[in-house]
């Protein structure tokens, strides 16, 4: 098949679509339904700013999903994390640690973060470090990011 | 976005292994099988155009990780890297295994990349390639004609090149029952956590006390296939392993590598490295003999 259609849930809305099987998650979520927060990185797999979370808090990357294979599924972007206009603590703990600069990693290390805090309330902080390896930001240096992840696990 | 988008292919999405063969039977020469997807669609993004993807994505029941002491571990076509690093008897039993897929990657990619996708990736570089091929074991393939086990010594026959015929599935990877007296160890040289292996090893032993019974010790990125090194096993096999024996085995590894220069690092390097890398591993597998996994220390993260 060339096109599938799918039923695709983004941030608690159902959308029904007819993707060409050759478009990634990403490409639909920012071309086609314009959610334009998750961001385009590398396209490669390596530098994490595509990453949503499926069903629930697993990490994934929107660049290396084909949007055909996502039928059924449920999506959260960054966007997606606020509820009742409040947001989550880990992004109220970035906001608070500066663990921000150009902001262009920040919705995926944000959604990366909150997966790693779903799995495992209380990391160390080599466990942070370690399950933030696939999310690369080139301004912070990492340690308020770091600080961030910790302060929301105090509220988690 | 960007240029880095993929070609047009048509995508085959089978919902059991009998239809999934079908499908490789019309298209298998043109079809590139498809399981997480992590690596296939980059090599897509940077120059590859399969006319077909079969994808195994909506085959249900091959995402398992299942263990029997008398027919040892079976890892489904779709089980994930994350799957392996969460399983505790992984951890438990097959160390090497275990640390190869913990340091395979990034957590995203191995959410969805799989053990068996990187066996059947066939690069030389491959972790999960060495662990396996150190604890020994077997590749379960579907075809037209039924189910064959291929023997993971015979598996790799050249650089990206498998055993598997383009109308086969491969469904499972066995890896052997660990006996009295089992330990392993893997260990990886990379430039940073995420990059491939510029070598890895991993060995597998079976102690009595203090001598070697058994050996199985396997190299990568030394050769177009992942090694064995049985010149270097038969220096260790049935000898109390003292720093002295080590040396010999370091030495026996050495001369039986074939590494060659490119990106990651250069021949000369990685020939010396490589008997240093060979008794880490070794020495690590005896470790976790007597206790706890060498890499415990990073669960839960």
């Amino acid at each position: 098949m060339k096109k599938r259609s799918i039923s695709l849930t983004v941030n608690g809305t159902v959308h029904d679509l007819e993707v060409p099987v050759h478009r990634t998650l990403l490409q639909v979520l920012r071309e086609d339904l314009d959610q334009v927060e998750t961001k385009y990185g590398c396209g490669t797999g390596e530098c994490g700013a595509c990453t949503v979370l499926v069903d629930g808090e697993k990490a994934i990357l929107g660049c290396l999903t084909l949007a055909a294979s996502m039928d059924g599924k449920s999506i959260t972007t960054v966007a997606g994390l606020e509820k009742d206009g409040q947001l989550h603590p880990v992004q109220e703990a970035f906001i608070e640690e500066h663990a921000i600069q150009c902001g262009y990693c920040t919705p995926g290390m944000v959604c990366k973060s909150v997966s790693i805090l779903a799995k495992n309330p209380k990391p160390s902080e080599e466990e942070i470090r370690h399950n933030l390896e696939g999310n690369i930001c080139r301004c912070t240096g990492y340690v308020k990011i770091v600080q961030a992840v910790q302060r929301a696990s105090e509220r988690i | 976005m960007s240029s880095r988008v993929l070609p047009v292919f048509d995508l085959l999405l089978p919902s059991n292994l009998e239809e999934a063969v079908g499908l490789l039977s019309q298209h298998g020469d043109q079809a590139a099988v498809m399981a997480g997807g992590t690596d296939l669609l980059v090599g897509m993004k940077v120059g590859m155009s399969p006319a077909f993807i079969l994808s195994l994505a909506d085959i249900q029941g091959l995402d398992y990780v299942a263990f029997d002491a008398k027919h040892g571990l079976r890892i489904g076509a779709m089980a994930t890297l994350s799957q392996v690093v969460d399983s505790k008897v992984v951890n438990d039993k097959y160390h090497a295994l275990w640390y190869s897929a913990f340091t395979n990657g990034t957590p995203q990619t191995r959410n969805a990349g799989t053990v068996v996708g990187n066996i059947l990736r066939a690069s030389p570089a491959g972790d999960c390639c060495c662990a396996a091929l150190a604890h020994g074991g077997s590749v379960l393939l579907q075809g037209p004609a039924g189910k064959r086990e291929v023997d993971l010594d015979e598996f790799w026959l050249d650089y990206r090149k498998t055993a598997r015929k383009p109308d086969e599935v491969a469904v499972e990877l066995k890896l052997k029952a660990p006996e009295h007296g089992y330990g392993s160890g893997f260990a990886a040289l990379t430039r940073s956590y995420q990059d491939l292996a510029k070598i890895n090893a991993a060995a597998r032993v079976i102690m009595d006390g203090k001598v070697c019974r058994k050996v199985r010790l396997a190299m990568g990125a030394v050769a177009p296939i992942t090694l064995r090194l049985k010149e270097a096993e038969k220096v260790l096999t049935g000898q109390e392993v003292t720093d002295q024996l080590l040396e010999q085995m370091a030495a026996a590894v050495r001369k039986e590598v074939k590494p060659i220069d490119d990106v990651r690092s250069t021949a000369e390097y990685r020939r010396e490295v490589a008997g240093v890398l060979a008794k880490r591993v070794v020495q690590d597998a005896i470790k976790s003999v007597a206790g706890p996994c060498p890499y415990s220390c990073f669960m839960g993260a």
